[in-house]
C-alpha cells in the first residue's frame, strides 16, 4: 500500500496496443448498436457519393465537354447535385450517430466510474491521488469517448473509401487499377510506421502533461501554505523546469508529426507521376481516356485524406486503448471492504459491541493494533484516550468497517460486521471525524447530509444541541449560507459544530465523535455536553477527546497505547490507579495550579 | 533570440500581464508577442507551399493541352518529373512551415503555463475562497490545452485554407478571370454562413466547458469527502447527484452534436450548389470555345481545390471559436489582480525587533474575488481591535468559536487587507512593507494544516530557502515532538504521506506543521489553535522546546484551554469581533467576564481532579 513516489508513473503504457483493452472497449461499443448502424449506413453512403461524384466528373469531361454535349452536361450535373443532397443525408446521419455514440459512451464511463468510486474502500482513496481518479474521469473518458466515436468513424471511413475508391478506379482502367493496388499498401504502410515512430515522443509528452496537471492541482489546493511560508519562487522555478520539460518534448513531437503531412502528400504524388507515366501510355493506345486520367489523379488526392485520417486515428487508438486500460483498472478494483454474499441488510445496531483479538496495520509492516480486545455494552459511553498516533481513530475506523482487520473479529450484538451490508452499517453510524469535511453549498444541505428527509425542525434542533444554532442564526442568510467548497468561508470550529450537528441529526445507534470539539471552545464545548447528556446516556458512544472536560464523564475510559489497551475503567478508577491517565492530567492539573513556574516560552520570566 | 526559442526562460519572457485587454483580438495579438515573426514567417512558408500546391493544376493543363491532346508522347516523363519536384518543394515548404508553427505554439503554451502557474500561487486568499479548485483545475489544464490546439492546429489550419484558396483563386484567374470569379460566390456566403453558426456554437459550448467542470467539482469533492460519504452512507444519493449534473452534461453535449450535424450538411449543400454552376459554367466555357480542354481539366482540379478546404473553413472556425472559449476561461484568470508580493515603500529592516500595534483595526472579509477593502456588503468580522505586542512578548487570544480570531491573525502577514485603522509593525504601517518580507518574518501554524503528497522530509523542508542538514531537520522534528512518531514509521524521514496528509493522524499532521515552521525561524510566530489534536504531555513538551527555540520572538497563541495560554504576557479576549477584556491571567481571573467564567468552567474540572488525586496519595502514599 506504501503511496508511490512518483503516482505519474502509471501513465506511462506499453507500446503495444492491449488486445484485451481494445476488445472490451469494442464489446462496450456494441452497447449502441442502433448507432452504430447508423453511422455504418452513413459512412457507406457518403463514400460511394464521394465516389460517384468523381465519376461523374469523368463523365461529365468525356461524354460532355470533349464531345461538345451541354445537354449531356446538365443531366449529368442534375445527378451530381442528386448525389450532392444524398451525401448531406449520410452526413447528417454519420455526424448523428457517431456524436450520440461518443456522449452516450462518455455518459455511461462517467457514470459507471462515479458508481464504483462510491463502493471503493478508503485504502484506495488513502494511496490514489485525487488527481489520478479524476483524470479517468475526465480526460480519459473523453480520449475513449472520441475514440469510438468520431475515431472509429474516420477509420472506417478511410477503409471504405480506399475500397470504393480502388473500385471506381478499377471501373474505369483495371491496369492502373493495379498500380494504385501496388502503391496504396506503401503509403499506408509507411504512414503507420511514421505514426509508430512519433508516437513514443508523444507519449513522453503525455506522461509529463499528467505530471504538469498533478503539479498545478498540488499547488492550487496548497495555496494557503505557499503564501504563509513565501514560496512561490521556489515553486515557480520547480514548475517552469517541468513546462520547459514538456515543451521539449512536446516541440519535437510536434516537428516529427509535421513532416508527416509532407511524406504522405510526397508519396501521393509519386502515385500521380506513375499514373501520369502509364496513364499517358494508356491514352496513347486508347486504353483511357482524359476524363479517365483527371478522375484517376482526383481518386488519388481523394485518397490522402483517408491514409492521412487513418494514422492520426492509429495514433488516437494507441492512446485511447491506453485511457480505457486505465477507466478498466478503476472499475475493475475490488473493494477491500465489500458486502458479502447473503449479509444482511436490516439489522439493527442495538447490543454489545465486541473487539475479538483484532490485528491490524495499514501499511503490513507498520503494525497499530495487535490482539486488541474490546467490549462494549449496550448504551455505554466510551472515552478513548492515549497519546497521538496510538490508534485511537483507526479503532472507530474498524468499527466502521473503513479498514478490514487482518485478524480477528469485530461483532455487534454477536454478529460479526461482515455479516451485514457496510450500507446497514453506515447508515445506523454517526460519526464526526476528527478533520470535518463540508461540501459545497448552504449550511442546510450540509446538515440534512445527516438525514435526507429531516424536517428543518429537526436540523434546527440538531444544530440547538449541537451548539451551531447560535452562529448559523446570526449570519445575514441564515441557514442557506454558503460554506464555500470544504467549508473554506466558515471557521474551524464552526465547521466542527456542523459536522457535529450532522451527525446528530443522523439518530444513529452507535455515535462516535473523534475529537469532534477540539477547536470549539470551552463555553459551547460545555453546552454541548449538556445538550448531548440525552443523546449519549442512550446510544453506545465513541468519545475520542484529549480534553479532559470532555472524557471523565464517559461510562469507562480506555488508555490506548502500544496497540492495544494500556488502562481501562472509569475516570476515579483510572486515577486512583495511577497509570499513564493519572500521570497524564496530574501534569495537566499541577501545569495550571503553578503558572508562574511555568511560563510560555519564558518570556514572562526574561522580563520579569 | 535563440536562447528564448529553445532554452531557459527569463522572468520579463513570462509576464502574460498585457493580455489583459479588453478586445479578445488585441489580447490575442499580444498573446503571441515574442513569436509574431516566427508566426509570420510559418504562415508564408505555408502559403507558399499551398502556390506550390496550386501548381499541379499548370502541370495537368500542360499535361492534357501540349502533350496529350496533340500526342507528345515522349514529355511524358518530364511531366512526371515536374510533378514530382512540384511536390517535394511543396512538402519541404510544408514542414519548414509546421515546424515553426509548432515552435510558435509550445513556446507560447509554455509561457501561458507558467504564467498562469505563477497567477495562480499569487492570486489572493479571497480569490482561492470563492473559486472551485476543480474548476481552477480544469482550466489550467483542458483549456490551456485547447489554446495550444489554436496555435498548433487551428490558425495554421485557417492559414492554409486561406492560402490553398488563395492561391486556387489565384491560378484559376490566370486561366479565366470569369471562371474565377464565378467559382469564388461560395466564398463569402460560406464564411458568413459560419460566422453565424459561429455565435451559437460559442454559447452552447462554453455552456458545455462549465458544466463539465462542474462535474469535476463535484467529482473531486466526493473524493476529498469520501470519509463523510461512507460514515453516513450517502452514496447513493452522492450517485442520484452525480447522475443530475452528469445528464446535464449529456444534454448540453448533445446540443454541440445536434449544432454539427445542422451546420454541415447545410455547408455540404451550400459548396455542391457551387461545385454544380462552377461546373456548368466552365463546361459551357470549354464547349464554347472560350477555354481549352486542358483549361478545362485544370479547372476542375482548381475547383476542388478552393471549394473543398472551404468546407474545412467551418471545421476550422468550430474549433476556434471552442478555442476562444477556452482562452475566455483562462483569460478570466489573468483578469484577477494578483496581490502584489515585492511593492512596497520601505524595505523590512534586517533585524525585525517585531512590536506590532493594532489601531482601531476593522474587518470585512471581500464579497467578490478580489482582496479589495471597502467593497464589500458581508456583516464585519472584525471591530474596533487595538492592542500593542511589544517584541518579545507572547500574546494569547482566547474567544468563542468564530469570534475572529484566525482572522485577526489572517492580517498581520496580509492574507486579507484590513478595511479600518492600521496595523503598525515596527512602527511602520503594515501595508508599507513588501508582502514577501513580511511572510518571511511570519510563521504561521494554521488551525487545519496542510501538507504535500511529498515525503516528510520535503514537508518539513518546505518552508526554508537555504540548505538545511539533517541535523537541523532532526531538530525540528525533536522540538515538534514528532521525531519518535517519525522514526517509528517503516520508511521514516522519507514516508511519503497521503495527499493532504491523509495517512498520518490528527496530531501527526500538526506536529509536521509545527516543525516545517520551527524550521522556517520566523521572527514573528502565530500558534493557530495549533495543538487542538494533541495531548497534553504533548502539547506541555513542544511548549517547552518552543521556549528556547523562540526566545525574544512576539509570539501568538489561539488556544482554549487555559493552561495552554495562562502564561502569556497579556491575554485579549475576542467576542464577536471585538476585545471584550485583555490582560494577564492573574488581572483577567480577578475581573468578572469571559475569561473568568472559562477559567472556572476548567478549574472546577480540575478541582474535583484535585480531590481525587489527592484522595489517591492519601490512600497510597508515594
Ligand atoms: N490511512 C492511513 N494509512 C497509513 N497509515 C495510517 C493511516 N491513518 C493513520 N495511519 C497511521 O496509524 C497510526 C495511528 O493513527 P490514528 O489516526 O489511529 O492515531 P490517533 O490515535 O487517532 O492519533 P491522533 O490523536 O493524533 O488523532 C499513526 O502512526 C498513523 O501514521
Ligand atoms: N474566508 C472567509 N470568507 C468569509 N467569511 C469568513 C471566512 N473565514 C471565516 N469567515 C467568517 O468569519 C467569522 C470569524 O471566523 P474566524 O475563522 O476568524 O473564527 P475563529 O475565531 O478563528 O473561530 P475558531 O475558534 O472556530 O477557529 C466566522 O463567522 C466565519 O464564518
Ligand atoms: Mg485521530
Ligand atoms: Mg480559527
Amino acid at each position: 500500500m506504501a503511496l508511490d513516489s512518483n503516482q505519474y508513473e502509471e501513465e506511462e503504457y506499453s507500446a503495444t496496443l492491449s488486445g484485451a483493452a481494445l476488445l472490451r472497449l469494442l464489446r462496450l461499443t456494441l452497447n449502441y448498436r442502433g448507432y452504430l448502424a447508423g453511422y455504418v449506413v452513413g459512412v457507406i453512403g457518403m463514400v460511394l457519393a464521394e465516389g460517384t461524384h468523381i465519376y461523374l466528373g469523368k463523365r461529365i469531361l468525356d461524354e460532355g465537354v470533349l464531345a461538345g454535349d451541354l445537354g449531356e452536361v446538365k443531366y449529368l450535373l442534375w445527378l451530381w447535385a442528386g448525389v450532392a443532397v444524398a451525401l448531406a443525408g449520410c452526413v447528417a446521419l454519420f455526424i448523428f450517430c457517431a456524436g450520440s455514440v461518443g456522449q452516450a459512451m462518455n455518459y455511461d464511463l462517467r457514470k459507471t466510474m462515479f458508481g464504483r468510486l462510491q463502493e471503493l474502500s478508503l485504502a484506495y482513496y488513502d494511496r490514489t491521488p485525487v488527481g489520478w481518479i479524476m483524470a479517468r474521469a475526465t480526460s480519459d473518458s473523453r480520449r475513449v469517448s472520441e475514440l469510438v466515436s468520431f475515431g472509429f468513424l474516420d477509420m472506417f471511413w478511410g477503409m471504405m473509401s480506399i475500397l470504393v475508391f480502388l473500385g471506381f478506379m478499377a471501373a474505369i482502367s483495371w491496369q492502373l487499377a493495379l498500380v494504385m493496388l501496388a502503391v496504396v499498401p506503401v503509403m499506408v504502410g509507411s504512414a503507420l510506421l511514421f505514426q509508430r515512430h512519433i508516437l513514443g515522443h508523444w507519449r513522453d509528452v503525455r506522461r509529463l502533461n499528467s505530471r504538469i496537471t498533478g503539479n498545478y492541482a498540488e499547488s492550487i489546493h496548497g495555496v494557503r501554505v505557499t503564501k504563509s511560508l513565501g514560496r512561490e519562487d521556489s515553486n515557480l522555478a520547480e514548475f517552469a523546469e517541468l513546462a520547459t520539460g514538456m515543451y521539449r518534448s512536446s516541440f519535437r513531437a510536434a516537428w516529427l508529426s509535421a513532416a508527416f503531412l509532407p511524406v504522405v502528400q510526397v508519396l501521393a504524388a509519386v502515385a500521380v507521376a506513375l499514373i501520369i507515366q502509364v496513364g499517358g501510355l494508356q491514352f496513347r493506345t486508347g486504353v483511357i481516356t482524359l476524363g479517365g486520367i483527371q478522375a484517376f489523379i482526383q481518386y488519388i488526392f481523394w485518397m490522402l485524406f483517408p491514409i492521412q485520417e487513418m494514422a492520426r486515428v492509429y495514433a488516437q487508438l494507441q492512446q485511447a486503448v491506453a485511457s480505457a486500460e486505465r477507466i478498466f483498472s478503476l472499475i475493475d478494483s475490488l473493494p477491500e471492504v465489500q458486502d458479502q454474499p447473503g449479509a444482511m441488510e436490516e439489522h439493527s445496531l442495538r447490543g454489545a459491541i465486541e473487539f475479538d483479538a483484532v490485528d491490524f496495520a495499514y501499511e503490513p509492516d507498520n503494525p497499530i493494533l495487535q490482539g486488541f480486545n474490546l467490549r462494549v455494552e449496550e448504551g455505554e459511553t466510551i472515552a478513548l484516550v492515549g497519546p497521538t498516533g496510538a490508534g485511537k481513530s483507526t479503532v472507530v475506523n474498524l468499527l466502521c468497517r473503513f479498514y478490514e482487520p487482518q485478524r480477528g473479529s469485530i461483532r455487534i450484538n454477536g454478529q460479526d460486521l461482515r455479516g451485514m451490508t457496510l450500507h446497514a452499517l453506515h447508515s445506523r453510524i454517526g460519526m464526526v471525524l476528527q478533520s470535518p469535511y463540508l461540501f459545497s453549498g448552504s449550511v442546510m444541505d450540509n446538515l440534512r447530509y445527516g438525514r435526507l428527509d429531516a424536517t428543518d425542525a429537526e436540523v434546527w434542533y440538531a444544530a440547538e444541541l449541537a451548539g451551531a444554532a447560535d452562529f448559523i442564526d446570526a449570519f445575514e442568510d441564515g441557514y442557506a449560507t454558503d460554506v464555500g467548497e470544504g467549508g473554506s468561508l466558515l471557521s474551524a470550529g464552526q465547521k466542527q459544530l456542523i459536522s457535529l450537528a450532522r451527525a446528530i441529526l443522523a439518530r444513529p445507534d452507535i455515535f462516535i465523535m473523534d475529537e469532534a470539539t477540539s477547536s470549539v471552545d470551552t463555553m459551547t464545548e460545555a453546552r454541548i455536553q449538556q445538550g448531548m447528556e440525552q443523546l449519549l446516556e442512550t446510544t453506545t458512544s465513541f468519545v475520542i477527546a484529549h480534553r479532559l472536560s470532555t472524557i471523565r464523564n464517559a461510562d469507562r475510559i480506555l488508555v490506548i497505547k502500544d496497540g492495544g489497551i494500556a488502562e481501562m475503567g472509569s475516570h476515579q478508577e483510572l486515577i486512583r490507579a495511577g497509570g499513564y491517565y493519572h500521570d497524564l492530567y496530574r501534569r495537566q492539573f499541577r501545569d495550571e495550579k503553578s503558572r508562574t513556574a511555568d511560563p510560555f516560552f519564558g518570556s514572562r520570566l526574561v522580563h520579569a | 533570440m535563440m536562447a528564448f526559442l529553445t532554452g531557459a526562460l527569463r522572468r520579463q519572457d513570462l509576464d502574460l500581464h498585457v493580455v489583459r485587454a479588453r478586445r479578445r483580438v488585441r489580447s490575442c495579438w499580444r498573446f503571441v508577442h515574442g513569436y509574431r515573426s516566427l508566426y509570420l514567417a510559418a504562415v508564408l512558408l505555408l502559403a507558399l507551399a499551398a502556390l506550390a500546391r496550386s501548381s499541379f493544376a499548370w502541370v495537368i493543363r500542360t499535361f492534357t493541352d501540349d502533350v496529350l491532346l496533340p500526342g507528345n508522347y515522349d514529355r511524358i516523363p518530364l511531366m512526371g518529373l515536374y510533378f514530382l519536384s512540384l511536390a517535394a518543394a511543396a512538402g519541404l515548404l510544408t514542414f519548414l512551415g509546421g515546424r515553426l508553427a509548432a515552435q510558435t505554439a509550445e513556446g507560447v503554451t509554455r509561457r501561458l503555463r507558467v504564467f498562469l502557474y505563477d497567477h495562480l500561487q499569487h492570486l489572493p486568499f479571497a480569490y482561492h475562497d470563492r473559486m472551485q479548485t476543480g474548476d481552477l483545475i480544469q482550466r489550467s489544464s483542458s483549456d490551456v490545452e485547447e489554446i495550444r490546439r489554436l496555435f498548433a492546429e487551428h490558425l495554421v489550419g485557417l492559414g492554409r485554407i486561406v492560402s490553398i484558396s488563395g492561391m486556387a483563386f489565384f491560378a484559376m484567374w490566370q486561366l479565366s478571370p470569369r471562371l474565377a470569379l464565378v467559382s469564388a460566390i461560395v466564398i463569402p456566403i460560406s464564411v458568413s454562413v459560419s460566422f453565424g453558426f459561429w455565435s451559437y456554437l460559442a454559447r452552447i459550448y462554453d455552456l458545455f466547458q462549465d458544466q463539465e467542470a462542474r462535474l469535476s467539482s463535484l467529482l473531486q469533492e466526493n473524493i476529498y469527502g469520501a470519509r463523510v460519504v461512507r460514515a453516513f452512507a450517502r452514496e447513493q444519493y452522492e450517485i442520484a447527484k452525480f447522475e443530475r449534473e452528469n445528464a446535464i452534461l449529456l444534454n448540453r453535449g448533445r446540443n454541440v452534436v445536434r449544432f454539427h450535424n445542422v451546420f454541415w450538411p447545410s455547408m455540404d449543400l451550400i459548396l455542391a450548389s457551387q461545385m454544380v454552376g462552377s461546373t456548368l459554367f466552365g463546361a459551357w466555357m470549354a464547349i464554347d470555345g472560350q477555354i481549352s480542354t486542358g483549361t478545362y481539366v485544370a479547372f476542375t482540379g482548381l475547383l476542388g481545390m478552393m471549394v473543398g478546404p472551404v468546407r474545412h473553413l467551418g471545421r476550422i472556425f468550430a474549433f476556434i471559436t471552442q478555442s476562444l472559449v477556452s482562452y475566455d476561461r483562462v483569460l478570466a484568470i489573468i483578469n484577477e489582480d494578483r496581490e502584489p508580493l515585492d511593492t512596497g515603500l520601505v524595505d523590512m529592516p534586517q533585524e525585525l525587533a517585531g512590536d506590532i500595534r493594532f489601531e482601531d483595526v476593522s474587518f470585512v472579509y471581500p464579497e467578490g474575488t478580489q482582496d479589495l477593502p471597502g467593497e464589500s456588503t458581508l456583516p464585519g468580522v472584525l471591530h474596533g481591535i487595538s492592542f500593542h505586542a511589544e517584541p518579545g512578548q507572547v500574546l494569547a487570544i482566547l474567544g468563542p468559536t468564530g469570534s475572529g480570531k484566525t482572522s485577526m491573525m489572517n492580517l498581520l502577514p496580509r492574507f486579507y487587507t484590513y478595511t479600518g485603522g492600521r496595523i503598525l509593525l515596527d512602527g511602520r504601517e503594515l501595508t508599507e512593507y513588501p508582502r514577501r518580507q513580511l511572510r518571511r518574518n511570519i510563521g504561521v501554524v494554521q488551525q487545519e494544516p496542510f501538507l504535500f503528497s511529498r515525503s516528510i522530509r520535503e514537508n518539513i523542508t518546505y518552508g526554508t530557502f537555504r540548505k538545511v542538514s539533517e541535523v537541523e531537520i532532526v531538530a525540528a522534528a525533536e522540538a515538534a515532538n514528532i521525531h519518535e512518531s517519525i522514526l517509528a514509521m517503516p520508511r521514516g524521514y522519507d514516508t511519503v504521506v497521503g495527499e493532504q496528509g491523509v495517512t498520518l493522524s490528527g496530531g501527526q499532521r500538526q506536529r509536521v506543521a509545527i516543525a516545517r515552521t520551527i524550521l522556517k525561524d520566523p521572527r514573528i510566530l502565530i500558534l493557530d489553535d495549533a495543538t487542538s489534536a494533541v495531548d497534553t504531555s504533548t502539547e506541555k513538551a513542544i511548549r517547552e522546546a518552543l521556549r528556547n527555540l523562540m526566545r525574544n520572538r512576539t509570539t501568538f497563541v489561539i488556544a482554549h484551554r487555559i493552561s495552554s495560554i495562562a502564561s502569556a504576557d497579556r491575554i485579549l479576549v475576542l467576542d464577536q469581533g471585538r476585545i471584550v477584556q485583555t490582560g494577564t491571567h492573574e488581572e483577567l481571573v480577578a475581573q468578572a467576564g469571559t475569561y473568568r467564567d472559562v477559567f472556572r468552567l476548567q478549574t472546577s474540572i480540575e478541582a474535583e481532579l484535585q480531590a481525587d488525586i489527592q484522595s489517591t496519595l492519601e490512600a497510597h502514599p508515594a
